[in-house]
């Protein structure tokens, strides 16, 4: 079944971690915040991905529902 | 009006003799080359040695930040090294350009620089600060005076990586001494680099059956888990990860030191009245780190490979050229900070507290770019401020009325600043009254 990816800008402190290392589901947009490129998780790819990026964001930012 | 005559002596004047980055001159000072190369030539074509130089603070980050346009892969993805033959270090596993395989090798140790990770061994930061100080020696009147960076700075950040290494704490005094000796080989070459080497080929001797036991027996430490990382299945060999190794005596320990004598530099010799402040209240150690870092960070160049063709300003950069990145020059940008030559712990144009890989800060300031941005961002960055934080607060907080035992100080300087050398103090002088109590 699908997740979605989501992401908190208030709780985002422009670390990047997300968009350097998972350039598929993140960009950097010019004031450094992030922006999601995939919303839907559906492969086991995108999940090992986006599980990644929950991993190394270091402010908890991201998450799946 | 200005004459035929007036135009050719402007457009002379601007020019830039490429031979100038290899002057002693410019080692010395670095600042003025600078800022004619912000202001006339943003993208420098050095015709003599063959690469592009970009100088001012938003280029620098534009090529930071461009992961596609540029790679510091300077070794192919598949081989070959010849570790260590060439130079000191040699060349690194970190050095990969953009990809899983750059991006697997920082995640096996990033975590460990950051976080909870580093929160757990600030104790340890701590307690290795603490046993420098106590030694630093006293005359029977408690008067004391020492050389900052043989009896201090150059011995603490490596007895903080070789405990997260997980080395035997009573072969710590060895491995200063070999990273001494290996840092002074990289830093002035000659005969100091035969002895570097010898150092290198000594510590990977001794590092070899370390690794085997470790391979057998792993434990918590930082060695232990790059040893076991994998990506497909595959770990990395002896080799590499001596190489690694390696890297992070260099990457960590050797920038890490000099950051420590250069905060120390500028608060005795260009801002006294600052460190007055400074003593009264040690939590500004930390924004003395972030003006450093601006001001006169310990690395001022990084070099890129252009992946494709650039248009920047009037220039073209084309695809395979080298690019260096003038880092040292983008902080001292006046486009971006009011009197950038004035060394201020005080200033509200820049962002102050801990750094960021995106380099975009929330309180809209821009950031010194002295730990680089984006794909090679340093990964030591929490770490090596709390480690110079906590040193120099405990410095200062140990010794009453710390001065520069002489007046004259030939200033920062760098053996070699356009192949990438370090630029820090070679020797500081402290005298202070006595150790305060408690020390
Ligand atoms: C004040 C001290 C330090 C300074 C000035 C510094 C500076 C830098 C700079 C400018 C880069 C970027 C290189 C590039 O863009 O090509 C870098 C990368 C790096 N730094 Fe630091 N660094 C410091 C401390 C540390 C510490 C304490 C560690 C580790 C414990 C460390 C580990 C690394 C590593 C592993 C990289 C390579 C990252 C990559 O290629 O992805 N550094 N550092
Ligand atoms: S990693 Fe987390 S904090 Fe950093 S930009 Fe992404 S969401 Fe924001």
């Amino acid at each position: 079944m699908a997740r979605t990816l989501k992401l908190d800008l208030d709780c985002c402190v422009n670390a990047g971690e997300c968009y350097y290392n998972h350039p598929r589901l993140f960009a950097m947009e010019d004031d450094g915040a992030p922006r999601l490129l995939l919303t839907s998780i559906e492969t086991d790819d995108d999940l090992r991905e986006a599980e990644e990026a929950i991993e190394v964001c270091p402010s908890g930012a991201i998450s799946l529902e | 009006m200005a004459t035929a005559e007036d135009k050719m002596r402007e457009f002379l004047r601007r020019q830039i003799d490429p031979r100038e980055f290899d002057a002693p001159a410019f080692q010395k000072d670095p600042f003025p080359l600078y800022k004619r190369l912000r202001d006339d030539h943003p993208v420098y074509h050095d015709r003599f040695h063959n690469r592009w130089v970009v100088s001012r603070y938003w280029d620098v980050d534009s090529v930071f930040q461009s992961s596609e346009a540029y790679t510091r892969g300077i070794y192919e993805e598949d081989g070959p090294y010849e570790f260590g033959s060439k130079h000191v270090f040699g060349p690194n596993i970190l050095e990969y350009g953009v990809g899983d395989r750059h991006r697997w090798l920082r995640n096996i140790i990033a975590g460990q620089f950051v976080g909870q990770k580093l929160n757990d061994f600030l104790p340890v930061i701590d307690m290795i600060a603490r046993e420098l100080i106590a030694r630093l020696g006293t005359g029977s009147d408690g008067k004391g005076g020492f050389e900052l960076v043989t009896e201090f700075s150059t011995q603490f950040p490596i007895r903080v990586i070789s405990n997260m290494l997980g080395l035997p704490r009573e072969d710590e005094d060895r491995f200063v001494d070999w990273y001494q000796a290996l840092i002074a080989g990289l830093g002035f070459g000659g005969e100091h680099l035969a002895r570097g080497i010898a150092a290198r080929n000594e510590m990977w001797e001794y590092l070899e059956p370390l690794i085997e036991k470790r391979r057998k027996e792993p434990g918590e430490d930082l060695l232990s888990r790059i040893i076991a990382a994998e990506l497909d299945g595959k770990r990395m060999s002896m080799e590499e990860i001596k190489g690694f190794v390696a890297l992070l005596l260099a990457a960590g320990g050797d920038t890490t030191d000099k950051a420590i004598a250069n905060m120390w530099y500028h608060m005795l010799y260009t801002r006294p009245d600052q460190f007055a402040a400074v003593q009264k209240d040690p939590e500004l150690w930390s924004n003395v780190f972030t003006e450093m870092m601006r001001y006169d960070p310990v690395v001022h160049m990084q070099q890129r490979r252009a992946t494709q063709e650039i248009a920047m300003h009037d220039e073209v950069i084309p695809k395979g050229a080298i690019v260096l990145i003038y880092l040292g020059a983008g902080n001292r940008d006046e486009r971006v900070f009011k009197d950038p030559d004035t060394f201020d712990i005080f200033r509200d144009d820049l962002h102050m507290g801990r750094e960021n890989r995106s380099g975009r800060y929330k309180d809209g300031k821009p950031g010194h770019l002295g730990f680089g941005m984006g794909q090679h961002f340093c990964m030591g960055y929490a770490m090596a401020r709390q480690e110079a934080v906590i040193a120099c607060t405990h410095l200062s907080n140990a010794l009453v009325n710390p001065r520069p035992k002489v007046e004259d100080h030939p200033g920062i300087s760098s053996p070699s600043i356009d192949s990438g050398g370090f630029r820090s103090p070679q020797e500081l002088w402290i005298e202070f009254d006595r150790k305060a109590e408690g020390w």
